[in-house]
């Protein structure tokens, strides 16, 4: 049932963002860094692309995305330091830990940000303000991290205006939205503002006469639902920005897969088929991770002649070892560009391990189930890549496992 | 890019072990060419693990520089890996 008016009742979600995580981790890390603008990369080249930069760095105009050569050009003393994912994997786990502390009811949206749902229960609270707790939390980072750690902290009654309070005020801030201060705060902000409104959605808004955030707010579910998103997303958007919950749900894993931009663009087939096969053995691992089982393969490639180019194939029954997503993912590279520059394996149509009906050739499949569980559990014990195929040998120093953004599963 | 260093170097490490949430904490280091670095912060402490080896990499400062000290828990030996001044 739709809800016309503003959710009153008392805001009990809690929005928790490190500010800058990778960044401000670094400058945790190493004091020499504080104070100073610092971008953070996942290689150390002129041509990589900005994955986190320092407020300090931000202030003088550098973005995310932005090529590190060009971010010198704006300014001139950034310091480019090479991500460290095990480093903000613990701290990932420090603030996981701390919000656990506090509620059963976590959920963690990516590496640097999270959500605790105190509706679930208000027994957690003990009685105790909301703010408080906030504070107490971002204290705690301090203490238990380092005092180098800020984190912005938002208050709401649905995950959507939590999320918008906790950027309202970077770095370090703490903000409650309420349906008292909702139409204060959004008559503050632009509509790109908003988490999920970008480019597109802005002009497909501002065809129906929505320019600003109230008016957004403002809108008529109908207009929204018929001619904006011409779908229930429009109805949605109608109750998220008024604090009904509608984001409460998880979305099961529909692929898995990795992309790697060549370090050289002169490398012969042989060497980028080398490299494709590398990340067959890590999307393998992934899925297997997931207790999955795939059953299509997708490849892709950029270059500088053909540009984007991708191909897929679907096989008739699930597979799960790293030989076989390779083998298909290297049959559908024949056709691949021949100057590429970025390469990238997916597997799609996954499925329970379990939920899949016997094979007639069962004892084949299980002897290699054996043989890659066997494989697994050597690797989990010494050491990722302790066994993997002869062909990857001279690979590992280039393709370096990164930090997987948007989702927390292979945290 | 920066002025980081990478080393595989053994130091020698006077370290007190207390309570707290930190309770290993080093405190100076002597560098093989008889150099000693007196800690004056410890920026992050985080494990990794190295196959089945438990290995703390402790991210500190003497005030001039910063260093990475790796204590490989099943080994007991301290190794200096990373050195970087930021010096304009």
């Amino acid at each position: 049932m739709l809800n016309n008016s503003y959710n009153a009742s008392l805001p009990l979600v809690m929005h928790i963002d490190l500010n800058s995580c990778f960044a401000t981790v670094e400058q945790q890390a190493r004091p020499m860094l504080r104070g100073k603008p610092v971008a953070i990369m996942n290689r150390r080249t002129e041509h990589t692309m900005i994955i986190t930069a320092s407020y300090e760095a931000k202030a003088m105009g550098v973005k995310l995305g932005m090529r590190f050569r060009d971010a010198k050009k704006l300014c001139p003393e950034l310091i480019g330091l090479e991500s460290d994912p095990p480093k903000y994997r613990y701290v990932y786990h420090k603030l996981l830990d701390i919000m656990n502390d506090y509620s059963a009811h976590v959920r963690m949206k990516s590496i640097d940000e999270g959500v605790i749902d105190f509706s679930e229960s208000t027994q957690a609270l003990q009685g105790r303000d909301l703010a408080e707790i906030g504070y107490e939390i971002k204290q705690r980072l301090k203490d238990e991290v380092g005092c180098a750690m800020r984190c912005n902290v938002g208050i709401a009654t649905n995950r959507f205006l939590a999320k918008t309070a906790a950027g309202l005020h970077k770095p370090d801030g703490l903000d409650v939205l309420t349906s008292q201060n909702i139409r204060e705060v959004f008559s503050t902000l632009e509509l790109t503002d908003i988490t999920g409104i970008a480019g597109r959605m802005e002009r497909r808004l501002n065809a129906v006469g929505i320019y600003t955030p109230l008016q957004f707010l403002d809108a008529d579910p109908a207009t929204l639902h018929k001619m904006v998103y011409k779908s229930i997303c429009g109805l949605e958007w109608h109750q998220r920005l008024r604090g009904w919950e509608v984001d409460k749900r998880d979305f099961p894993i529909r692929t898995a897969g990795r992309q790697y931009v060549l370090e050289r663009f002169d490398l012969t087939h042989e060497q980028v088929l080398q490299r494709l096969h590398n990340l067959c053995e890590s999307t393998g691992y992934k899925v297997r991770s997931q207790g999955l089982v795939a059953r299509g393969v997708a490849v892709h490639a950029r270059s500088h002649s053909r540009g984007y180019w991708h191909s897929r194939h679907m096989a008739s029954v699930p597979f799960f070892s790293n030989q076989t997503i390779y083998s298909i993912a290297k049959q559908l590279f024949a056709n691949a560009p021949s100057d590429p520059k970025e390469i990238g394996v997916t597997c799609y149509e996954l499925s329970e391990a379990s939920e899949n009906q016997l094979h007639l050739f069962g004892d084949e499949l299980v002897r290699e189930h054996e043989v890659v569980d066997a494989i697994d559990d050597i690797n989990k014990r010494y050491g990722e890549r302790t066994i993997h195929s002869a062909d990857t040998l001279n690979t590992g120093h280039y393709v370096k496992q990164k930090i997987p953004f948007g989702s927390t599963r292979y945290l | 890019m920066n002025d980081e260093q990478l080393l595989d170097e053994r130091v020698q490490v006077l370290c007190t072990f207390g309570g707290g949430l930190n309770p290993c904490t080093p405190v100076k280091f002597r560098r093989a060419n008889g150099r000693e670095v007196a800690i004056t912060e410890i920026g992050l402490r985080h494990p990794t693990i190295q196959g089945k080896r438990m290995v703390h990499m402790f991210d500190v400062t003497d005030g001039g520089a910063d260093y990475r000290l790796e204590f490989d828990s099943e080994r007991l030996t301290w190794r200096l890996t990373l050195e970087a001044d930021h010096a304009e």
